[in-house]
């Protein structure tokens, strides 16, 4: 959890004030600023320097508001310095206040290089958004703007873009308070004022990449989403990062229904309150990896592999479970726990024993969000009865069962492909994977989708349920994981014990069904 | 010369008057001990304090009693305490706490040790303004003699009351003059001012209740004490009572700093004490109490100086100090001069006065140089508008703003003037002035 999360929860004790906005009179929380409680109201109050993560330090003074207290005539205020107090009334549309933030928006475009055709954060920079709700539609400087280094480099995450900054001082305090890691300051004074790093050195941490999206305007871009997409061409999808045990809420964003782009966090208080890891961050590579499994391949007699569509793929599997009848079933610790509980059933019937993947902690973690832990389900998997079984007892234990049915995406990866090939031949292997691997020891294999083509539900460290969503479709030919597993299922119920031994248990057997070919993708 | 009661630069005058003995022979520390023998309470004193009407010199004129008085508790509220001396001053035109450190720094710190009594704290610091080398040295020195002498330190002459007193220097920064400022600085910090709330008296100096008064204030206090509340009242408005220092430069015959009863008339200060604008000229434009304060015309000469009277003249008392230009100087380039220091000595967190100090300054700059335009001048004012009243952390942005507005209700004329007439008269026809891109 987040720090600012846990004073969030710290100060909940202190009673509630009651204050009108725009008319309406509501429960405003005394240890927030006025602004927070504006917010919670829906109304939309301008703001820069604010970050309801971070202190305020009420330097914008865009996020000024009406606010009238006792006798006093009605002022306008600076609603993030603001206390709230009993009886205050609050007009965020006053005159007064919208001349203030016309005035303010004013001063902040003088110096600013109105480079949006070709700024990353165009479309998503609040610069924009409120100098259109609110700013006064020409410039009125006849002054040369201010000439600052525009593609600074701070380190291997960020690029600082000087001109285009405000000085709103939020990367600064995020530094300060969140990682407690202070390594940007503002140099140099008055209008000549700059952000920049403690003697020029690079950014250091995991968790650079925030840096990038509390900038409300593109001063600090992602070198990694340096001119990669017009944000308003991303499809944008509320899921659950991959990239540990802790399951940080996050937006997956993907570029023209195929290529995602970036992770960014969602604020999710239980969990990582505004912010996320650079390691979950950048691992775009695993769900954009090419090369599919679509459909299912089976190793022939010929020892060729062959592609077949999915539900031929799914018979021989259950032909060669039914035989080959003490199974091990193998899950990827990212399966959800709808896929594990329709996997836990097959097992059942099968009577295997589930078990899921469990490779090493790596040496990530950190206090703040990190736990080190590569399995995102390890919690629900361990609740619906999955035993966690490391990598090196997986594979001493596969040779001493029968058969083996191996679920989910990047096992290949965690067992080893070398390790899978040396697997004794008498073992029948049925894999449902991402992606596939030309190796002797895996008999049948059907392709499913990746984390960001999947729904269900994952279970946190804390025991918090995330959600993972469908960001884009599915490879042609692909099932749904859990309607794969079903399906397995219910050809195996059909052929329970009693019921005709099918006559082929040999993999080799394969029933032409023209046109329904797979494909490796 | 009209005949006044004075006390402030009493004195000032005696020789060696910075040394303890010579000090203790003109009175100093008379009230202190009055206070410790009598005893008075701390109560006592803030009460006194708020009988004599005591407004602060250090430019908002704010009650001192009253101020004192907002200090909580000490029964209650058990934190540390401090009190804070701004003797930062860096306000153009303002150059009399410099004559109290320098010639009289005991007076100065026995103010000190009444106002820590009074607010019931042992520490305080006193922030002198880094150019100002010879006063630093004296209060430094004069404060080892009080040490000496049991007069600072532990059980100060022999009673209950206990205070230390520390130094420290500025570098440079006017924004550190700042109340908020001042005490970011004090804690090593960049001089940045702080939003209020909260007020330093709950969270001050490292997070604790504190008190920031300006040196002439603190320096009024032992004379109110010894002489009481009553005496200062003779002195002054009903208002504003007491006597202030007026620092007065510029244009004038003798320039210096006059000890000069609060409601005397600007034009009589000018006249009877300064000699005059210098070389019979004539009377361009004035500013009453510091560059903050904004340019005057000639017909509001007349002015008393005080608070309210100049409240109504549509500029502020200040810091007291008046800046005289004659009939030769150009206020278009006296306001390029005073925006081009608040440009520099913008601290750069609020967005209006980071960028409306730099842009006036350029605007100033193209009005002096012949490439004004007519638009300028509802410009200057749009953006002062902007900048204030009240729209920024600290007054800064303020004190940019005044001046403007002073020059476009005051001497629009020049700004037409400079404008049409392709700028100041000495570049007037020749090559225009070259703009230089601004950055690193």
């Amino acid at each position: 959890m987040s720090q600012s999360e846990a004073k969030d929860s710290g100060a909940r004790d202190t009673a509630m004030v009651t204050i009108t906005i725009n008319g309406r009179e509501v429960e405003a929380d005394p240890s927030k600023p006025l602004i927070a409680a504006c917010h919670a109201e829906g109304e939309e109050v301008p703001h820069y320097c604010y970050h309801p993560g971070l202190s305020p330090v009420g330097s914008c003074r865009i996020c000024q508001v009406g606010v009238q207290q006792g006798q006093m005539p009605p002022r306008v205020m600076a609603a993030c310095r603001t206390p709230v107090a009993e009886g205050m009334v609050v007009d965020t549309e006053a005159p007064k206040a919208h001349d203030a933030r016309r005035e303010c928006l004013e001063f902040l475009l003088k110096n600013h290089p109105l480079d949006c055709p070709i700024c990353d954060k165009a479309g998503e920079c609040t610069l924009q958004d409120y100098s259109f709700d609110e700013g006064q539609g020409e410039g009125r400087s006849v002054e040369p703007r201010r000439k600052l280094d525009k593609r600074k480099s701070l380190g291997d995450v960020i690029v600082l873009d000087q001109e285009r900054c405000i000085l709103c001082s939020r990367c600064v305090r995020f530094f300060e308070e969140v990682p407690e890691t202070p390594q940007l300051c503002i140099g140099e004074r008055g209008s000549h004022s700059v952000v920049e790093t403690f003697m020029n050195r690079p950014l250091t941490g995991n968790y650079q990449g925030n840096l990038a999206d509390i900038c409300p305007v593109g001063a600090l871009t992602l070198k990694e989403f340096r001119f990669q997409a017009r944000v308003w061409n991303l499809h944008k999808v509320a899921s659950t990062c991959a990239g540990c045990s802790r399951g940080c809420a996050v937006t997956t964003e993907v570029l023209r229904k195929h290529e995602v782009k970036r992770f960014r966090p969602r604020h999710e208080p239980a969990v990582n309150g505004y912010w996320m890891c650079d390691t979950g961050r950048f691992a775009l590579e695993a769900p954009n990896r090419e090369h599919r499994l679509c459909g299912g391949i089976l190793r022939g007699g010929s020892g060729q592999a062959q592609p077949v569509d999915t539900r031929t793929a799914l018979e021989v599997a259950r032909d060669m479970l039914i035989v080959h009848g003490e199974a091990l079933i193998v899950a990827s610790p990212f399966l959800t726990v709808e896929e594990g509980r329709e996997l836990l059933a097959l097992g059942k019937t099968l009577g295997a024993r589930p078990v899921f993947l469990s490779p090493e902690p790596n040496d990530l973690t950190d206090d703040l969000l990190h736990t080190g832990d590569p399995c995102p389900n390890r919690r629900g998997l361990s609740e619906l009865g999955f035993d966690a079984l490391p990598v090196e007892e997986v594979l001493e234990t596969l040779p001493s069962y029968e058969s083996a049915l191996l679920v989910g995406e990047r096992l290949i990866d965690m067992l080893g492909a070398k390790n899978l090939a040396t697997l004794p031949t008498a073992l029948r292997v049925v894999l449902l994977e991402c992606h596939y691997v030309d190796s002797p020891s895996i008999d049948v294999a059907v392709g499913i989708p990746n984390h960001v083509e999947r729904e269900g539900t994952w279970v946190n460290v804390d025991g918090h349920a995330g959600r993972i969503a469908i960001a884009r479709p599915t490879p042609e030919g692909v099932w749904m994981a859990t309607r794969t597993i079903d399906t397995l299922h219910e050809l195996l119920t059909m052929s329970a014990p009693g019921a005709d031994a099918p006559g082929s248990a040999t993999p080799g057997a394969i029933p032409s069904t023209p046109g329904a070919e797979a494909t490796l993708g | 010369m009209s005949g006044f009661e004075t006390y402030l630069l009493e004195r000032t005058q005696a020789k060696d008057s910075h040394l303890l003995k010579v000090a203790r022979g003109l009175g100093t520390y008379g009230a202190l001990k009055k206070i410790l023998d009598t005893p008075l309470t701390p109560k006592d004193v803030i009460e006194e304090l708020k009988e004599s009407g005591l407004r602060g010199r250090g430019g908002a004129g704010f009650p001192t009693g009253l101020k004192w008085s907002f200090m909580p508790d000490a029964d209650k509220d058990t934190r540390k305490r401090y009190l804070a001396l701004n003797a930062d001053e860096s306000e153009p035109g303002t150059c009399k706490d410099r004559v109290l450190m320098r010639e009289d720094p005991h007076t100065v710190i026995e103010g000190c040790l009444i106002a820590a009594f009074a607010m019931r704290l042992d520490a305080v610091y006193i922030y002198v303004r880094g150019e100002y080398r010879v006063p630093y040295e004296r209060l430094a020195v004069a404060i080892e003699e009080a040490r000496t002498a049991g007069l600072v330190g532990p059980r100060i002459l022999g009673s209950d009351f206990s205070c230390e007193i520390h130094m420290h220097k500025g570098a440079g920064a006017y924004i550190c003059g700042e109340e908020t400022g001042l005490m970011e600085s004090l804690e090593g910090k960049r001089g940045h001012p702080r939003p209020k709330p909260p007020f330093p008296a709950g969270f001050g100096l490292w997070g604790q209740p504190t008190t920031v008064n300006n040196v002439e204030t603190i320096y009024n206090a032992p004379f109110i004490l010894e002489r009481g509340a009553q005496w200062f009242r003779s002195m002054g408005t009903k208002k504003s009572p007491g006597n202030f220092l007026c620092g007065i430069s510029g244009h004038v015959e003798k320039p210096g700093v006059y000890e000069i009863p609060l409601g005397m008339p600007a034009r009589q200060i000018l006249d009877e004490f300064a000699g005059g604008v210098w070389k019979k000229r004539a009377l361009k434009a004035w500013i009453p109490g510091g560059s903050s304060t904004g340019f005057l015309k000639p017909d509001a000469i007349d002015t008393s100086m005080d608070h309210d009277s100049l409240k109504e003249a549509q500029s502020m008392f200040g810091t007291g100090a008046m800046i005289i230009l004659d009939e030769t100087a150009s206020v278009v380039r006296s306001a390029l001069t005073l925006m081009n220091f608040y440009e520099h000595e913008s601290c750069g967190q609020c967005s209006q006065c980071r960028e409306g100090t730099q842009w006036l300054a350029q605007i100033f700059q193209r009005i002096h140089d012949g490439q004004g335009r007519m638009e300028d001048i509802q410009l200057l004012e749009d953006l002062a508008n902007g900048m204030a009243p009240g729209k920024t952390i600290c007054a800064l942005s303020d004190a940019a703003a005044i001046p403007t507005h002073s020059v476009i209700r005051n001497f629009k004329d020049e700004l037409v003037e400079y404008v049409r007439e392709g700028g100041h008269p000495d570049l007037r026809g020749k090559q225009p002035a070259v703009h230089q891109e601004v950055g690193v």
